[in-house]
Formats: structure tokens, C-alpha cells, sequence
């Protein structure tokens, strides 16, 4: 008996990664050799003394099982629901695998991966190793791909991701465009954040994002293809920490609580550009303490995944997920009050394309990468696409990626 | 003038300012510059902390902060929390552009403050935005070093931020004739982005006499310049036993990680030299880089 499963709505490999989220899926039996329907399954994950573990929804506003009993006819699709058990996350691609059972028989076993964000700090070697791979191979010793998202941080761009509402949408997107590079390399791979405002010494050392010495040049070990990494014609990284790495958060910066005490309304929270984030970036010397060069560092990623990763626990915390909601962004912007590009129905450059006043005169990277297991937030999204990135308010709008210390909305 | 002269008077004639900068900073200025200072200063520092966002709405407000930044008598971490919030601003303030010129000409004021740790981050500021003045003083450093302001390592590495082909003769030199080892290895960085310097690279690449990490730092600029002549090079540098594990070890990564993949699995030479390596007495290093590469190449 052969039972075809989808995930995200595809039988392909790539689509086979989830997170916090319930994906949709499907079970469909085939005809052939010993097919006899109807039968009675059971979904249940592959035993296993580590990695990943997910959790079953008869339909996506059900309560989560550790198994589900489907019935499935031959050719008919059958439509559940998976999603990462929270807190369980995987450390490598398929790690967690979907069995089919009929009575103690597998009829089929599906490998599939648990993949979120995590801080930094606590990646396993094998994380670590395979982010900064595919991180060093976007790069590409300057020659790669990364080039366009060096280009598209810069003074020219900024009017359009920075000192107005649309900052933290904006840059939700860049994370995202990144993000879905690196997996097109290695799709195992999920953007870490650089929790800021706690010390982080497993991310500055030589085998991850490096170590600077005292003339602010990041040095790595010789097994960190990392020390390939260039930018304008020039090799390697400019960084000079103005704390200590081991054993400091950033400097001056907002600690997680008083950010998200900041206010329940978006035009309070967003005061957060200033600090944390601005603070964070200017707690070292080198290129990611100024706009210009920020994104020359790849230390930039990982301290956006953080600036985002607050956001999404604000969003959680007060429930601002909804774009109709008024406290869930600037008030201004559903009437089109905000510079082009800040309100929510407005596309967002580069990945609109639109260059010219009063956008920037090129438009670098194309549009925004897609992704085989999700489909938003389209090729040029939006403002209002970037706010629902669970998919809570409406599925269609999930993004594929979550944050490890925060559940399903 | 020789780079060896001009070395030699660049750690003997620096300025006073600048000694006296130097040693604050080796004692400890991260520690310094991070938070230390009196219950007075840490008030004025957490009142900055909380100022970026309307920075440059404030026309007193921002003159109080560019004058604490000028103010060579006020205590060191103050001054750079003052740096600091105009940097977050630039960042986060809508309107920072209109403030822009006067926390500039506030910078350029200070590039010969006594501190060094200040004049380091001032010169830093203006580099990354590209100011011609800071540029030519930075060359006029390391054309003259009595004038330096920064170190010779330190000015070659700001200048790396907009490389100006004016900056190339006095890198060369400094390859020659380095001041310290730290010198050589920035002004090697800024000459990696000149195609014309890929045979001097090539060189320092194969001379087994130049220490490791120059040797390695050659092997990532001839990555950019010249890709498939590193690989060459790379190759003959993990079949040569006689080579240091170090350099072994990033030549093997510089192929794992970038090698074409029917290339690597029909190189049964270098596959059994690899295999080799994986189970032999090196370092943990090289036997890890060895693991990685006999994953992703072997047949």
C-alpha cells in the first residue's frame, strides 16, 4: 500500500519544513498492489531520542495531538494538519519523521524538519557549521548574491526601512529575502538572532561570527569558511566590540521587558528603533555601527532577527497581528499619511522594483525569493504583508518562520 | 622616504596625545569606555540612552550632545555615550539628515582630541561616510607619521571602507617595509580589492618563510581576485606535507567550501591525501575540515 503525503500543500522534499504554525497537509491513497479502502490510519511521529518533534490538528483551529486516526480512501486526498511541537524544535534536516500507521503496520514514514529560529547563543555546533557555510557561500568571497543585499542597506535606501512606521515591516522582509537564500543553499538552515541585550559568548568566537582583535579586524578559525568572507572588493570584517563579548550584553541597550514595555500601541513600540536597535548597532565600532556599512557585517542579520524577533513577541503579547486593529501600526498609514513606502498598502522597494524619486535610484536583488513550503508574502509584497507571519489572522498570510521562545499566536 | 624609516618613526615620534590615548586604551579602555565612571556620568549616560529619537528635533538638545562629544575635559564614557546616541539617531531619526552636517563638522573637530580612543571612533564615523577630510588625514598618517593620528593599522583599515587608488603606493610600501605585523596585514586587506596586486599575494602565498596568517590572509584576497589560481594553490599547499596545519586547514575549507564538485570527486590524489589527514596526527582542526570535505566529495 503507497500513502502519497503533502506537506504545505506540496509532495515535494522542499516543502517538508514547519514551524509553530499548523501546515497544511494531505494523506492520499494510491491505487496499486494491496490497496483496499477504506482503511483507518494513524499519524504519529517516528520515535526518536532526539530532534524535533511535531504535534497533529484534525483541522487548524483544532486542539494538538501527539497522533490522529484518518480514514483514507484510494485516490482521495485527506487533510490534516502539522506543526512543530512548541519547544521541540529540530537541529537538523529531517530529524523528525511523519509514520502512517495502520495498526502496528508503517505504511509510510515522511522525513520532515522542525525549523525556527534560534538564539544564537545555543546552536548546536552542526547549526552553527551549517549557517555560516551557507551564509559564507551566499557571499560567495563578495562575488556571490549577498552583493544585492549589501546594496540595498545603504544611504540611498534608507528613507525607505528606517525612521518611520514601515522600519520593522521592512526589515522583516530583508530578514525574510535572506533567510529564504541561505535555505535555497541549505534548506536546513533558519536565521539565528543575536539576543543583545544578554551576553552571547558561543556567538563571538572564531568558529561563528569570529572574534576581533584589538584593531577591530574579525578573525576565525581555519575551518570557518567565514574567513572568506568580503564585501566592496575588500576581504574580510571590520567589528570593535565596545563592550565584552563574553560576558556583556550591548551596550546601554534595553533589556527584552523594557522594550515590550514600551507601550501596547505600534506608535509607541516603534520608539524601539532608536533603542534597543540603534543602540545595539552602535555598541561596537566597524561597519555596523552606521547605516552605509551595516549590512557589510553579517552580525547585521542577526542582530535584525532580534529587532524582529521583539517585534513578533510584542505582536503576541498585546495580540497585534491584525492590520485592521489601529494599535497594530502607525495610525497614519490607512489613510496614506506616511512617506511612500510606510503605509500599508504601499509595496515596499527593492523588491517592487520601482526606482526614481521618490524611491531610490536602483532598485538591487530583484524581487522577493520565494519559498517551497510558503507562499506569501509574494513577489513584492506589501507593508500589511509582513504583520500576520504565523498565518494566525489568515493562513494564506503564513511566512514560514517562527521564533523559539514564542508559540503559535 | 623609506617604510622602513617611516615605521620606525611612526611608534618613535607619535604624539603625546596619542601615547598617553594608547595607553589608556591597552589598560583597559573596553572596560572604560563600557560603562565606568562615576554615579554622575552613569546618569548622563542612561539620559542619553533614552534621547536618539528626537535628537535632531531639538535644536539645544542636539548642541548639548555634540558639545559633550567636543568636550576633550568631560569624562571619556560620557563622551562616547554622547557619540553613541548620535550614531543610534542616524539610524532611527526621521529627520537625521538635517542634523547630519553639524554632527559631521562636530566629528571633524575632534580628529586630533587627546584621547585616542575618540579620535578612533571619530575618524572611524567619517570614514564609513566617506569624508575626503578624514581620508587625507588618515594618508597624510601614514605618508608622515609624525602626524599620525591613528596607528598605521588602524588608518589603513578605515581607508579600506572607500579605497582610493592613492592609498595603493603607501599599502605596497607597507608590505615591503611594515611598521608592526598588524600594519602589513591591513594594508594587504586594502590592496585585496586592486586586481593588479594578485601576483603579490601569489607570492606571499608560496613563500613558506612569511608567517601563517599572512600566508592565510593571502589565500583570501587571491580568493577574490583570482579564484581558480587559489585553488591551484590551495591544492598543492594540503598534498604538501611539509605545510602548517593552520594553512592546511584553510586551504582544505577554501575547497570545500567553493571547489566544483566533479572536479574535487575525480581528484583521487587529493582524496587520498584528505583521507589521510582525517586519521593521521594533525590538528583537530584539519581532521574536522577533513571529515567535511570526504562528506561532501567522496565518490
Amino acid at each position: 500500500m503507497a500513502i502519497e503525503v503533502s506537506i504545505n500543500g506540496s509532495a515535494a522534499p522542499g516543502a517538508r519544513y514547519v514551524t509553530w504554525a499548523p501546515s497544511p497537509c494531505s494523506a492520499r491513497l494510491q491505487a496499486g498492489a494491496g490497496a483496499t479502502s477504506p482503511i483507518t490510519v494513524t499519524l504519529r511521529n517516528k520515535p526518536s531520542a532526539s530532534g524535533g518533534t511535531v504535534v497533529f490538528y484534525s483541522k487548524a483551529t483544532a486542539a494538538p495531538a501527539n497522533t490522529l486516526s484518518l480514514t483514507l480512501t484510494v485516490g482521495t486526498p485527506v487533510s490534516f494538519f502539522v506543526a512543530g511541537e512548541f519547544g521541540k524544535a529540530s537541529v537538523s534536516d529531517g530529524d523528525v519523521a511523519l509514520q502512517i500507521l495502520n495498526g502496528t503496520t508503517v505504511l509510510s514514514e515522511t522525513p520532515l524538519m522542525v525549523r525556527i529560529r534560534k538564539n544564537a547563543n545555543t546552536l548546536t555546533p552542526g547549526e552553527r557549521d551549517r549557517f555560516v557555510a551557507a551564509f559564507a557561500q551566499l557571499n560567495n568571497k563578495g562575488a556571490g548574491r549577498f552583493v544585492d543585499f549589501r546594496n540595498i542597506h545603504t544611504q540611498a535606501g534608507k528613507p525607505e526601512a528606517h525612521g518611520a512606521p514601515g522600519f520593522l515591516p521592512w526589515h522583516r522582509a530583508f530578514m525574510l529575502d535572506l533567510e529564504r537564500e541561505l535555505q535555497a543553499i541549505d534548506p536546513s538552515v533558519a536565521l539565528p538572532y543575536w539576543r543583545f541585550d544578554q551576553k552571547a559568548p558561543a556567538l563571538f568566537t572564531l568558529d561563528f561570527l569570529g572574534s576581533s582583535n584589538s584593531n577591530g579586524t574579525v578573525q576565525f578559525s581555519p575551518t570557518n569558511p567565514l574567513q572568506f568572507w568580503a564585501t566592496d572588493g575588500t576581504p574580510g570584517i571590520i567589528r570593535r566590540p565596545l563592550f565584552n563579548v563574553a560576558s556583556e550584553p550591548a551596550q546601554n541597550v534595553l533589556t527584552e521587558a523594557q522594550t515590550l514595555a514600551l507601550g501596547n500601541k505600534f506608535t509607541l513600540f516603534r520608539g524601539m528603533e532608536g533603542n534597543p536597535h540603534g543602540f545595539a548597532h552602535t555598541s561596537f565600532g566597524g561597519s555596523i555601527s552606521q547605516i552605509p556599512t551595516a549590512a557589510k557585517d553579517p552580525l547585521f542579520f542577526l542582530l535584525h532577527a532580534n529587532v524582529d524577533r521583539l517585534w513578533a513577541k510584542w505582536q503576541k503579547k498585546f495580540g497585534r497581528f491584525n492590520t485592521t486593529l489601529a494599535a497594530a501600526f502607525d495610525s497614519n498609514a490607512a489613510t496614506g499619511g506616511n512617506r511612500i513606502g510606510h503605509n500599508l498598502s504601499d509595496t515596499m522597494w527593492p523588491w517592487n522594483g520601482v526606482t526614481g524619486t521618490p524611491r531610490p535610484p536602483t532598485a538591487p536583488g530583484g524581487p522577493m525569493a520565494d519559498s517551497p513550503s510558503a507562499r506569501a508574502p509574494g513577489l513584492k509584497p506589501k507593508v500589511q504583508d509582513l504583520f500576520d507571519y504565523q498565518g494566525a489572522v489568515a493562513a494564506t498570510s503564513w511566512l514560514g518562520f517562527d521564533y523559539d521562545d514564542i508559540p503559535f499566536a | 622616504m623609506s617604510m622602513k624609516k617611516t615605521g620606525k618613526t611612526a611608534t618613535k615620534k607619535r604624539p603625546a596625545a596619542a601615547k598617553k590615548a594608547s595607553a589608556a586604551t591597552a589598560s583597559g579602555a573596553k572596560a572604560k569606555t563600557a560603562g565606568g565612571g562615576s554615579r554622575g556620568d552613569k546618569e548622563q549616560i542612561r539620559a542619553l540612552s533614552s534621547m536618539s529619537g528626537d535628537i535632531c528635533e531639538d535644536a539645544k538638545k542636539l548642541q548639548s550632545v555634540l558639545d559633550m562629544i567636543k568636550d576633550a575635559s568631560a569624562p571619556l564614557p560620557v563622551r562616547m555615550a554622547a557619540l553613541q546616541t548620535m550614531l543610534a539617531a542616524s539610524f532611527s531619526a526621521a529627520n537625521f539628515d538635517a542634523c547630519r552636517p553639524d554632527f559631521l563638522a562636530a566629528l571633524r573637530s575632534v580628529v586630533a582630541d587627546p584621547e585616542l580612543e575618540i579620535r578612533q571612533r571619530v575618524l572611524g564615523i567619517l570614514s564609513r561616510e566617506h569624508d575626503g577630510y578624514a581620508q587625507q588625514v588618515l594618508l597624510d598618517g601614514l605618508r608622515e607619521p609624525a602626524k599620525a593620528l591613528l596607528p598605521p593599522e588602524k588608518a589603513l583599515q578605515l581607508l579600506s571602507y572607500d579605497i582610493h587608488t592613492e592609498a595603493y603606493p603607501v599599502a605596497r610600501q607597507i608590505i615591503q617595509n611594515p611598521p608592526n605585523p598588524a600594519a602589513k596585514l591591513e594594508a594587504m586587506r586594502l590592496l585585496a580589492a586592486d586586481a593588479a596586486s594578485a601576483p603579490v599575494f601569489e607570492k606571499i602565498l608560496r613563500n613558506k618563510r612569511e608567517p601563517e596568517d599572512v600566508r592565510q590572509l593571502s589565500a583570501s584576497a587571491l580568493h577574490g581576485l583570482d579564484p581558480q589560481k587559489l585553488q591551484e594553490h590551495a591544492r598543492k599547499i594540503v598534498l604538501d606535507k611539509s605545510e602548517g596545519d593552520q594553512l592546511r586547514a584553510t586551504s582544505l575549507t577554501a575547497i570545500t567550501q567553493f571547489a566544483k564538485h566533479p572536479d574535487m570527486i575525480k581528484d583521487s590524489a587529493l582524496q587520498k591525501r584528505v583521507d589521510e589527514l582525517r586519521t593521521g596526527e594533525g590538528s583537530a582542526a584539519l581532521k574536522r575540515v577533513s571529515r567535511r570535505f570526504l562528506a561532501k566529495f567522496s565518490r
